[in-house]
């Protein structure tokens, strides 16, 4: 049986071609809209497999560290360790900042995490070159995506870090990349004051006589202290011992410390389900929108075409060809035209994500269900040229 | 039974009561195998009304039509597919050839029997037969848009006849030709004619292959006169 379509697109292949790129373009902005959600979701679900552990304890009713603000004392990391069915803990900070760094501006997660402590929660799992922090304060393990190098020196607030060790795919929920600083220099870049704070603040503790009662010179000592130190940290990571279950070790825990902990399951779903739900809806929207342009150009370039074989399509009608071979061929050319664009928007899609700042994940499923959605869209959006089709009359070849 | 194509008291009319128009009143005609007649008359006469009912494209409003010993339509009763009938038992050229842009010449003659589902290889067999007796072979692998208008004709009237059907129907053939590759066309829908006992009715406005017909309808107000062919044609 000839192919009707197949000849009508070889002959004519030129219009057939530009549009499918240019329809393909629209396609390969659809899928790439999709990588961006499969990114966002992948970076979170990285940053929860990378930080190693199976619990996050945070301040009581609070979705922190990632969603909520969180604040808890850094001593709570010892009290958990304790618990049944804790294998290690370890306490964690994260501050998202910006960096200067080479005359540009770095966007980075801060992480503090306890300096030579490797397998503990919190700390980079693997390192693609030089080594794990080792000293307690100045060292710094940056991801690959922030641009440093080995031995760069970056300045974190006050204090200047030197670059010990790259790791890769340890990113924030947001996509920044993440710098792995001492615990102890993460605490204080998180609640440091300014000097000229410090010194109004010490002004005032002196004035208060509640804090500086005469006869007691040593007490306005001990409140600037306090109020110059830092012993809070965001979250406290928790690994559990083999044999225990999360809700096992968490259970005890949120009833005796009381705080609130999150399993992986929990964290996963106040990542995916809350933080980026916003973003995946705004994703969304784009998506429906860019499959109705999509399904309106097709429609327009199928009609349009149809339409300027009236005659053709007439005199195939007149000269006995059934209506199902004309339907089938409009079909075929409407799916014809959502193949050269969805082949064209996947090679281009697969070309331009590595540019995005942000990771897009182009998943095969992803491309599977694209290429279902196009055919589908592209069958629908022939209906009206069909219906066109099948409207005219034969005797319309017959003059007269 | 008679051979060829006959219609008896054919009756169209579009519409209903006052509004009525009566395109066909009463018609009668008879083509035998290997005959070529003309249909001539005015603008308005029924000519493209006629060739719809004679091609199977509307349906008379009475009247009985049999193409060899099977019947088309009898007083309101018509065969159950129209479509098929014109696929496998009538061909149509029309004024203007109509090709199909996107096929080359062998396709396009082939496409018929394709489409009525002969195999790829005898179909095209079939048209370069054809192509061969129209002198238009050599053009077999060209497109439409390569042909003269002349050649483009040839075409067609090779895919009037690819399924050997036993009537064609020849809408101002000539119209689009000077009169040399006029009077050729027709000559060559005779000599078609006579090798496939093929009954062709011809209508035309082209005064010069008019006195070629040995049979000649005349159509006025809905109804045919049959005349001699080579009188003067009517105004």
């Amino acid at each position: 049986m000839i192919s009707l379509a197949g000849r009508d697109i070889l002959h004519s292949w030129g219009k057939f071609v530009f549009t499918g790129i240019g329809l393909g373009l629209l396609i390969g902005v659809t899928l790439t809209m999709a990588g961006v959600y499969r990114g966002m979701v992948d970076d979170a679900q990285a940053m929860l497999d990378n930080s190693g552990a199976d619990l996050w304890v945070v301040q009581r009713n609070t979705l922190g560290p990632y969603a909520e603000p969180s604040s808890i004392n850094d001593d709570v990391e010892r009290s958990v360790r304790a618990m049944p069915g804790v294998a290690r803990a370890a306490n964690v900070t994260y501050l998202t900042m910006q960096i200067g760094h080479a005359g540009r501006d770095v966007r980075v997660m801060v992480v503090g995490i306890e300096a030579a402590s490797p397998g503990e929660p919190g700390q980079p799992p693997h390192l693609v070159a030089g080594r794990q922090i080792v000293r307690a304060h100045y060292e710094a393990v940056a991801d690959v995506k922030t641009g440093f190098r080995l031995g760069d020196v970056v300045q974190v607030r006050r204090n200047r870090y030197k670059i010990v060790g790259l790791t890769s795919r340890m990113v924030s929920s947001g996509g920044d990349p993440m710098l792995f600083i001492p615990l102890k220099d993460a605490q204080q870049a998180q609640f440091l004051k300014d000097s000229d704070a410090i010194v109004r603040q010490r002004a005032r503790t002196a004035r208060n006589p509640a804090l500086n009662p005469p006869g007691n010179p040593g007490m306005v000592d001990a409140v600037t202290a306090s109020q110059t130190s830092n012993p809070y940290v965001n979250a406290v990571l928790v690994q559990i011992k083999e044999g225990f279950s999360p809700d096992q070790v968490a259970e005890p825990i949120r009833r005796w410390q009381r705080l609130t902990v999150y399993t992986r399951a929990e964290m996963e779903e106040i990542l995916v389900d809350k933080l980026i739900a916003t973003s995946a809806r705004q994703i969304g929207m784009f998506l429906v929108i860019l499959s109705i342009v999509s399904a309106a150009i097709v429609a327009f370039i199928i009609y349009t075409l149809t339409m300027g074989k009236i005659r053709e399509i007439a005199v195939l009608k007149l000269i006995g060809t059934r209506n199902r071979t004309i339907s089938f061929m409009i079909l075929q050319q409407a799916l014809g035209l959502g193949l050269i664009g969805f082949v064209v928007g996947k090679i281009a899609a697969t070309f331009w994500a590595p540019i995005f700042p942000k990771y897009v994940l182009l998943l095969s499923s992803d491309s599977v269900r694209g290429f279902i959605a196009v055919m589908v869209i592209c069958a629908i959006a022939s209906l009206l040229a069909i219906r066109a089709a099948l409207r005219i009359d034969p005797a319309e070849a017959i003059g007269g | 039974m008679a051979d060829g194509i006959r219609i008896e008291n054919l009756v169209k009319t579009y519409g209903e009561g006052e509004t009525a128009v009566h395109a066909l009143q009463g018609v009668d005609m008879h083509v035998a195998p290997g005959e070529v007649v003309g249909l001539i008359g005015p603008s308005g006469s029924g000519k493209s009304t006629l060739l719809k009912c004679l091609g199977a494209v509307i349906e008379p409003t009475s009247g009985r039509m049999t193409i060899g010993e099977q019947t088309i339509y009898d007083n309101g009763w018509k065969i159950p597919d129209l479509r098929a009938l014109r696929r496998d038992r009538i061909g149509f050229i029309f004024q203007s050839p109509y090709l199909i842009p996107f096929l080359d010449v062998t396709d396009n003659v082939a496409l018929l029997p394709m489409l009525a589902g002969v195999t790829n290889i005898k179909a095209r067999a079939r048209a370069v037969e054809l192509l061969t007796a129209l002198d238009v072979v050599h053009r077999a692998k060209a497109m439409p848009s390569q042909l003269s208008g002349g050649e483009q004709q040839r075409v067609a009237i090779a895919r009037a006849l690819v399924s050997r059907p036993p009537v064609i129907l020849a809408d101002e053939p000539t119209a689009p030709l000077d009169g040399e590759r006029a009077l050729a066309v027709v000559k060559i829908l005779n000599d078609m004619a006579a090798r496939y006992q093929t009954a062709i009715i011809i209508v035309t406005h082209d005064e010069k292959i008019i006195p070629t017909f040995k049979r000649l309808y005349h159509i006025r107000d809905g109804r045919t006169h049959e005349e001699d062919g080579r009188a003067e044609p009517a105004s």
